[in-house]
C-alpha cells in the first residue's frame, strides 16, 4: 500500500484504521454521494412530507425510483468497494485480495475481517438510514430488520468468494452467481410464504459467521500462494491459444477490432446467455395470463439495454488495465493508429456485442415459447393484432420495435463513450453522479406533474422543448464538427460520410414514423423533431475528440 | 538527433526523462515549442510517427490475458515493416513459449516479450524507457548491448533513457543530461570525458552527473568545467 505525504506513520498505528482510511480515502467522493442522497431524503422527508406536499409518495414508481434504485445501486458499489473487486480480474483464478495487502505485518484473520466488518457497517448505515427517511408515512409494508442482515449475509458471501482462489478461469463467477442468486432465490420464496421476519433472521444470521470464517479461509490460503491449478484436468484446456499458427490480422483496424473484443464484447452476450435462461423459465408460469406473458416478454427484451448499462463501462475505458480506469495506456496510446480508427474498432466491437447478445433472444424466445406451450397465446394475439391495425402495419411495428430494442441496446454501449475516454476522473465521477440524480428525481418530478395537472400544459409546449432540445444538439454537433476538421482527426471524407449517413437515418425513420402515428393530432414536425433527437449525433461523433483530449495531454 | 546513433538520456527519477519521451510518442501536447520526429508533430500525425518507432515502456503495460503468439499476431498488423523471420528469431533467443499467457511469464520474460514487439518492426527510432528495470544483469549486458549495437550499426536511431549511468556509458553515443526538466549537458560521450577529464584521469559518467546535477547541493563536488554543450 503506498502511503500518502499527508499519511503519517503516527497518524494510523492501528492496522484497522489504515485499512479502513484506505477505503475511506479512495472512495471519498461515493461515500459524499451517498451522504448527499440521504440528505436529499431527508430534506424531502422533512420539508415535502411535513408541508403535505401534493406528491403521491405510495406509488411502487415513485418508491422504486427513491428507495429502490438507489439502494440497489449503493449495495452494489459496496459489494465491489469491500470486495476489493475494482482492483482484480474477476474471471482469474488468483484471489482479488489485493496482494500487496500480504506483505503487510497484520494476521491473516484481520486483514480479512476489518473489510469485512467496514463492510457489514456501510450495509447496515446504508439499510438504516434509508429505511428512516426514504419511507415516508404509506400503505407499504417494510420490513425492518431483516432486509439489513440481508444486505450483510449478500456482501459477507461476495467477500468471500472474491477472495478464494480457484482452480479454472470463471469459476469465480459462476460461484458468486450461484450462491448469490440461491440465496436470493431462498428469501423470494420466504417473502411468497410470507415468512415471519423472525424466521428470515433465523434463515440469515447464521450465515454472517459462516461467511466470515470462509472469507479467512479464502484469505489465508491466498496469503501463502495456494492457487489450485484444474487445467490439467481439461485437456482442450492445455493446449487452447497453443503454438499452432492461425490467420493474420487483415489490418491494423481488425486487430484493434479483435482487441477490442476480448477486452470488452464479449461482456455482453455472455450476461445475457447467463440471465436469459432464468427469465425464459417464467414463460412456464405464466399458464393463459397474457398480460403475465407480455410483461415476461417485455422483461426478456428490456434486459439487454439494462446489461448493456453496465456493460458500457468496459466499452469506454480506454485502458486494458483494470488498475488503470481512465488513462490511456502506453500500450494502446503508442498504436499507430488514429483516434478515429481506435473509436471505429470500439464501435465495430459494439455493433457485433448487440448483435451476438439479440441473436441469442431471437433464437431462445421463440424456443421457449414453443416448448412452454405459449407459442398458440402468442400467435392468436398477434392475428388479433393484424386484424385491428391491417398486416403490413402490424408486421412493419413488430419489426420497428425489435429494431428500436437492438438500437437502444446499441445505444446505452456507446452513448457514454464521449465522457469515459476523456480520462478524466471528476469527469467520469460526475457524470455517474447526475444520472443517478437524474434517475432519483425523475419518479418524483412525474409524480408531481400528474398530480397537479400540469402534464397537459408540458404537452402543449412540447413542440418547443423539441425544438429547444434540437437546437442544442444541432449546436453541439457542430461545434465538435469544428474540432473535429481543425484536428484533423477525422477526415474529411468521414465527417461527410457520417453526416449524410445520419442524415438517412433521420429521414427514415420520420417516414416510419408518419406512416405509422398518421393522426391529425400529432404534426407531422415534431415527428422530424422527434427523429431528429432520436438518432445519436453529437455524443457520439465527440468520442473522437474525448479520446484525443485523453491520448495528448 | 541525428540518425545512426544510441542516444543515452539519463537525470534523476523526476527529472523529465519520461515527460520528453511522452511528448516524442505524441502522448503529450506541447504547451510551448514544438515537437517535431522524422519532421512530423506527433500529435497531429501518430500513425505517420509511431508506425516508424519501437516503445519498450518503463511500465511495459502489455496485456496480461495475451499469450505471446496472440500479442506477436496482434501487433505486426500495425507495421507493414514487420519483419516474421526477425520475430521468429527474437523469439527463440528469448525463449518465449509462444502459448504462455503474458500474466504468467516473469519480469524478465515480459521485458523481453516489450522488447520483442519494438524490435521486430524494425524501427527508425528504437525509445527504451528505462528498459532495464525489470531485466537481470546478465540479460541486460547480453540482450540490451546485443541489440542497440546492432540497430545502431544498421543507421537506426535508438533513445535509451535510464538512470543507471555504468549501463549508458557502455552502450551510448552520445549523452543528453537532464535535470529539473532542462537540459543540463548534450554531448558526445566522448567528448564529455574528456572535456571533464581531472589531473589526467578520465572520470566515469557517475561522477560527472554526480557533479553537474548535484552542483547546487554540493557546490564543491563540481568538476572543472567542460567545452560541452549545455544549457546548465
Amino acid at each position: 500500500m503506498t502511503i500518502p505525504a499527508r499519511m503519517t506513520v503516527t497518524d494510523r498505528r492501528s492496522p484497522a484504521l489504515a485499512i479502513g482510511w484506505e477505503f475511506r480515502q479512495r472512495h471519498r467522493w461515493g461515500l459524499v454521494a451517498f451522504v448527499g442522497y440521504l440528505i436529499v431524503l431527508a430534506a424531502i422527508k422533512l420539508v415535502i412530507v411535513t408541508h403535505d406536499f401534493p406528491i403521491d409518495f405510495d406509488s411502487p414508481e415513485t418508491f422504486a425510483f427513491a428507495f429502490v434504485i438507489p439502494v440497489s445501486s449503493y449495495f452494489t458499489y459496496f459489494i465491489a468497494v469491500f470486495t476489493f473487486g475494482l482492483d482484480g480480474d474477476i474471471a482469474a483464478r488468483q484471489s482479488m485480495y489485493p496482494a500487496r495487502m500480504f506483505v503487510r505485518p497484520v494476521s491473516t484473520t484481520a486483514l480479512a475481517w476489518w473489510p469485512m466488518l467496514y463492510g457489514t457497517a456501510a450495509s447496515v448505515i446504508l439499510w438504516t438510514a434509508t429505511r428512516l427517511l426514504a419511507l415516508w408515512p404509506s400503505s407499504l409494508e417494510v420490513p425492518v430488520v431483516w432486509p439489513g442482515f440481508l444486505a450483510v449475509v449478500l456482501l459477507a458471501w461476495a467477500q468471500a468468494l472474491t477472495w478464494m482462489p480457484y482452480g479454472l478461469p470463471g469459476v469465480r463467477v459462476l460461484a458468486m452467481v450461484l450462491w448469490l442468486t440461491a440465496i436470493d432465490a431462498i428469501v423470494i420464496l420466504a417473502l411468497h410464504f410470507r415468512a415471519s421476519e423472525a424466521a428470515m433472521i433465523a434463515f440469515l444470521l447464521p450465515q454472517i459467521p459462516l461467511a466470515y470464517l470462509v472469507a479467512r479461509y479464502a484469505v489465508a490460503r491466498a496469503r501463502r500462494g495456494d492457487v489450485p491449478d484444474w487445467s490439467g484436468a481439461i485437456p482442450w484446456l492445455r493446449t487452447s491459444g497453443g503454438s499452432q499458427p492461425r490467420r493474420s490480422f487483415r489490418s491494423a483496424a481488425s486487430a484493434q477490432a479483435w482487441f477490442e473484443w476480448r477486452l470488452s464484447g464479449k461482456s455482453l452476450p455472455v450476461w445475457i446467455g447467463v440471465v436469459l435462461p432464468f427469465e425464459l423459465l417464467l414463460f412456464w408460469t405464466a399458464g393463459t395470463a397474457s398480460a403475465l406473458l407480455l410483461e415476461y416478454l417485455i422483461l426478456v427484451l428490456l434486459t439487454p439495454i439494462m446489461i448493456a448499462t453496465f456493460a458500457a463501462a468496459t466499452v469506454r475505458r480506454a485502458s486494458a488495465n483494470m488498475s488503470d480506469s481512465y488513462g490511456v495506456p502506453p500500450f494502446i496510446s503508442t498504436r499507430p493508429l488514429t483516434n478515429a480508427q481506435l473509436i471505429a474498432a470500439k464501435l465495430k466491437t459494439t455493433l457485433a456485442s448487440t448483435a451476438l447478445a439479440w441473436l441469442l433472444i431471437i433464437v431462445a424466445v421463440p424456443l421457449a415459447l414453443a416448448w412452454s406451450g405459449e407459442m398458440p397465446l402468442v400467435l392468436e394475439r398477434t392475428r388479433r393484432f393484424a386484424e385491428a391495425v391491417g398486416t403490413p402495419r402490424a408486421v412493419v411495428f413488430s419489426l420497428l420495435v425489435v429494431a428500436a430494442f437492438i438500437a437502444s441496446t446499441w445505444k446505452q454501449l456507446v452513448q457514454t463513450l464521449y465522457i469515459g475516454l476523456t480520462g478524466r476522473a471528476g469527469l467520469i465521477k460526475g457524470s455517474i453522479f447526475v444520472t443517478l440524480t437524474v434517475l432519483f428525481l425523475i419518479g418524483p418530478i412525474a409524480e408531481w406533474l400528474i398530480e397537479t395537472r400540469r402534464l397537459g400544459r408540458l404537452w402543449s409546449k412540447l413542440p418547443l422543448i423539441f425544438t429547444l432540445l434540437v437546437c442544442v444538439k444541432m449546436s453541439a454537433a457542430v461545434w465538435i464538427a469544428t474540432r473535429l476538421y481543425r484536428g484533423r482527426l477525422v477526415s474529411d471524407r468521414a465527417l461527410v460520410a457520417g453526416a449524410a449517413c445520419w442524415c438517412v437515418a433521420v429521414f427514415a425513420l420520420y417516414g416510419v414514423l408518419v406512416w405509422m402515428l398518421d393522426t391529425p393530432h400529432i404534426p407531422h414536425y415534431l415527428l422530424m423533431l422527434l427523429a431528429i433527437l432520436a438518432i445519436p449525433l453529437a455524443r457520439l461523433s465527440a468520442a473522437p475528440l474525448a479520446l484525443a483530449w485523453n491520448r495528448h495531454r | 538527433m541525428p540518425a545512426g546513433a544510441v542516444y543515452g538520456l539519463v537525470g534523476a527519477n523526476g527529472a523529465g526523462k519520461t515527460t520528453l519521451i511522452k511528448h516524442i510518442l505524441g502522448l503529450l501536447r506541447a504547451e510551448s515549442g514544438s515537437v517535431r520526429v522524422f519532421g512530423l508533430d506527433p500529435v497531429a500525425d501518430p500513425v505517420g510517427v509511431l508506425s516508424r518507432i519501437g516503445y519498450l515502456s518503463e511500465e511495459n503495460d502489455v496485456p496480461g490475458w495475451m499469450r505471446v503468439e496472440e500479442l506477436i499476431r496482434y501487433t505486426r498488423a500495425f507495421y507493414p515493416s514487420w519483419n516474421d523471420a526477425y520475430a521468429e528469431e527474437l523469439r527463440q533467443t528469448f525463449a518465449l513459449d509462444p502459448s504462455a499467457k503474458i500474466k504468467s511469464l516473469s519480469k524478465g520474460q515480459k521485458a523481453r516479450v516489450g522488447l520483442l514487439i519494438a524490435l521486430a518492426h524494425r524501427p527508425a527510432l528504437l525509445v527504451l524507457d528505462e528498459p532495464s528495470s525489470g531485466l537481470d544483469p546478465i540479460v541486460r549486458r547480453d540482450i540490451l548491448g546485443a541489440v542497440i549495437r546492432t540497430i545502431a550499426d544498421e543507421g537506426r536511431t535508438v533513445l535509451f533513457s535510464s538512470h543507471l549511468l555504468d549501463e549508458v556509458e557502455e552502450v551510448a553515443d552520445h549523452v543528453t543530461m537532464i535535470n529539473k526538466g532542462s537540459i543540463v549537458l548534450s554531448a558526445p560521450l566522448d567528448e564529455i570525458k574528456q572535456s571533464h577529464r581531472v589531473d589526467g584521469r578520465v572520470p566515469s559518467l557517475d561522477e560527472i552527473f554526480v557533479a553537474r546535477v548535484g552542483r547546487t547541493e554540493d557546490p564543491s563536488r563540481s568538476l572543472p568545467s567542460s567545452g560541452a554543450k549545455g544549457s546548465g
